[in-house]
């Protein structure tokens, strides 16, 4: 019996999909990745550097190269990962809830609404006499697209339970109208925005990661280390899903609290991100379709694959997308499709070929 | 719990309406005892599925009460229900393409602890006769096959227990009639050695007459009879068909209805 078709026990799930071979190269091409990103830059990041923090003390604060390290480029390229790796996980669960390839959070409004929100207070605020301290304005951005995320999750799911009950595809078609209605709000937006707020507005709705820092990186850490532990619980009841809604209730799936629980979990992996670093689109929807023609649609395996797919993808976008134009920044999401897309279709032939 | 007596009455049914809005069904009255084989029949659209669809708890009474094991059928979480009640359905799509192994092993998703299940799942597909698939991929098989990996699922789910019931949805209608006879023997095996009672639906009168002790007629929404096999006359056939039917007694004493062209007023 071959290791890729065989029914693990259920209870060894997500740990033991990290372990297998196509995990290992992929957590090799993800190190390699990383390093090559650390050294990419205007400043060349050498080997020596990477040693520079055991002997730097208060007396001797890090130079050169290996203050562009430790202080911006690890944070960064670290937070590319793990924003990567959100997207691929959000996607991956997207994707199950819908039993459908194409959906996707970007489809469902939820990047679209934080984007919609952020937007709105970029052009309404600046429109407006209220006031704002200085040590409020950093976050006011964030929380507002943060709150537009789950705020879109939460009408998805009220509109689309009245319009169509128990349905899940009344779900997608509920969330593919909320998000042509926040693109238009946000298009709307665009169009009342100064020159000045649509400098602003480029970073919502093509995604930057110029924001990263430790703290940042941490929480995000915090956060998908939560997701991941949460997920490994619910990913043989998304494998049920495939089965189709009525089977999965007859063989003892809750379907109502499975799509509550994806639901909310997509919002806050994908408010999170949308909130800190824009819409970036693409990763959502390929990292798993990636994984999927590669080993196949075991949501136990795809869901911590699909992780590691989108934090390889997204860390070359962003490596690309601060090193092509020095110094200028081009946006990440740009690349992100620009490297993606191509690639996805030489896999999709290759699979065609092979079959 | 407490092992069930025999004879234990699985699913009983007091006075129970469903009401879909467009229409209501019922009432029905009904009560299903551990091991019985019982078949519904009916014309199409009479509301056998949606009798079906009430017993797996897809559909809630809007009057009347249904309980299984003496319990609010209602106040049943749909995990501890999966336990001991299966659903063989109509149609067998299953999207992504799971591994056949996969599909089977999900009839158990909802044990929490479930050590043996590489052992059950490998015996519940011999047992569909799909032993041969269990590599495959469940988008790449026959419609067949499909039928037989959704029959190896409803067997893995009800593998460890006794007395449980399986709901079967006319899951056979689209295969030869050599595969049919070898599932619903399967079917039969699996049953009658654990206990289950079986409640199926179904379209050939004459598999409803071999293999099944009783027979529920459902017409216009409502029940209309309720019969020993030994009970069913042509007569009340035809009544519930509208249509002519002829017999006939095979040389090994099956009894073999057929619809006739005859014309006749009812």
């Amino acid at each position: 019996m071959s290791a890729s078709t065989n029914v693990m026990p259920f209870a060894s799930r997500l740990t033991a999909g990290l372990i297998h071979r196509p995990a290992l190269f992929l957590w090799v091409t993800l190190i390699i990745c990383i390093w090559v990103a650390a050294w990419a830059g205007a400043v060349n990041v050498m080997p020596a550097d990477w040693l520079a923090l055991l002997q730097a003390g208060d007396d001797q604060p890090l130079t050169g190269g290996a203050y562009v390290l430790w202080n911006l480029r690890l944070p960064r390229i670290l937070f590319a990962a793990l924003i990567g790796a959100a997207l691929g996980l959000s996607g991956a669960l997207t994707q199950g809830l819908f039993r459908n390839p194409l959906a996707d959070p970007g489809l469902l409004g939820v990047t679209s609404g934080a984007a919609c929100a952020a937007a709105l207070t970029i052009v309404l605020l600046a429109n407006s006499d209220i006031h704002i301290p200085i040590s409020l304005r950093y976050w006011i951005l964030p929380v507002t697209a943060f709150a537009g995320a789950i705020g879109v999750c939460f009408l998805l799911d009220t509109v689309a339970r009245w319009l169509t009950a128990d349905s899940i595809a009344g779900l997608l078609l509920t969330g593919i109208a909320l998000n042509a209605l926040a693109t238009a709000v946000i298009g709307l937006c665009t169009y009342l925005a100064t020159d000045e707020q649509l400098r602003s507005l480029t970073f919502w709705t093509l995604g930057s990661l110029a924001g990263a820092s430790w703290p940042l990186m941490l929480a995000l850490l915090a956060l998908l280390l939560a997701a991941v532990w949460y997920v490994r619980r619910l990913v043989n009841e998304m494998n049920a899903l495939a089965l189709g809604e009525a089977t999965a209730a007859h063989v003892g799936v809750n379907v109502r609290h499975l799509r509550a629980r994806v639901i909310t979990l997509v919002a806050l992996l994908c408010g999170f991100a949308v909130a800190w670093c824009g819409m970036i689109g693409f990763i959502g929807l390929v990292a798993p379709h990636i994984v999927r023609l590669v080993i196949g649609p075991d949501q136990r395996r795809l869901a911590p694959l699909s992780m590691l797919v989108g934090a390889i993808i997204l860390l070359v976008a962003d490596t690309a997308a601060r090193t092509v134009a020095i110094p200028a920044e081009i946006p990440v999401g740009i690349f992100t499709a620009l490297l993606g897309a191509p690639f996805f279709l030489v896999l999709l032939a290759g699979i065609r070929k092979g079959t | 719990m407490s092992p069930p007596t025999h004879h234990e009455t699985l699913l009983a049914l007091q006075n129970v309406t469903i009401d879909l809005g467009k229409r209501t069904f019922g009432p029905f009255t009904l009560s299903v005892k551990a091991g019985e084989r019982i078949a519904v029949l009916g014309p199409s659209g009479a509301g056998k599925s949606t009798l079906l669809k009430l017993l797996a708890r897809e559909l809630t009474p809007a009057d009347g009460q249904a309980t299984f094991c003496q319990r609010h059928l209602k106040e049943w979480s749909l995990a501890d229900l999966s336990h001991r009640r299966a659903i063989l359905p109509q149609s067998h799509e299953v999207a992504f393409g799971l591994p056949v192994e996969l599909v089977i092993g999900l009839g158990r998703v909802a044990r929490t602890f479930d050590p043996d299940i590489t052992n059950i799942v490998r015996q519940a597909a011999e047992l569909a006769c799909a032993g041969h698939l269990l590599e495959r991929r469940f988008d790449t098989l026959s419609g067949g096959e499909k039928a037989r990996v959704q029959m190896a699922r409803v067997f893995a789910q009800l593998w460890d227990v006794e007395k449980g019931l399986l709901l079967v949805d006319e899951p056979l209608a689209a295969l030869d009639p050599g595969l049919q006879f070898s599932l619903m023997d399967a079917i039969y095996t699996f049953a009658a050695q654990r206990g289950h009672a079986i409640l199926a639906i179904l379209h050939d009168i004459n598999q409803a007459l071999q293999g099944f002790e009783r027979l529920i007629f459902i017409k216009d929404g409502s029940m209309t009879g309720d019969y020993t096999s030994q009970q069913i006359t042509i007569p009340l056939l035809e009544a519930l068909y509208e249509v002519s039917l002829i017999s006939a007694v095979s040389d090994s004493g099956e009894f073999i209805v057929a619809p006739s062209k005859a014309q006749k007023s009812f």
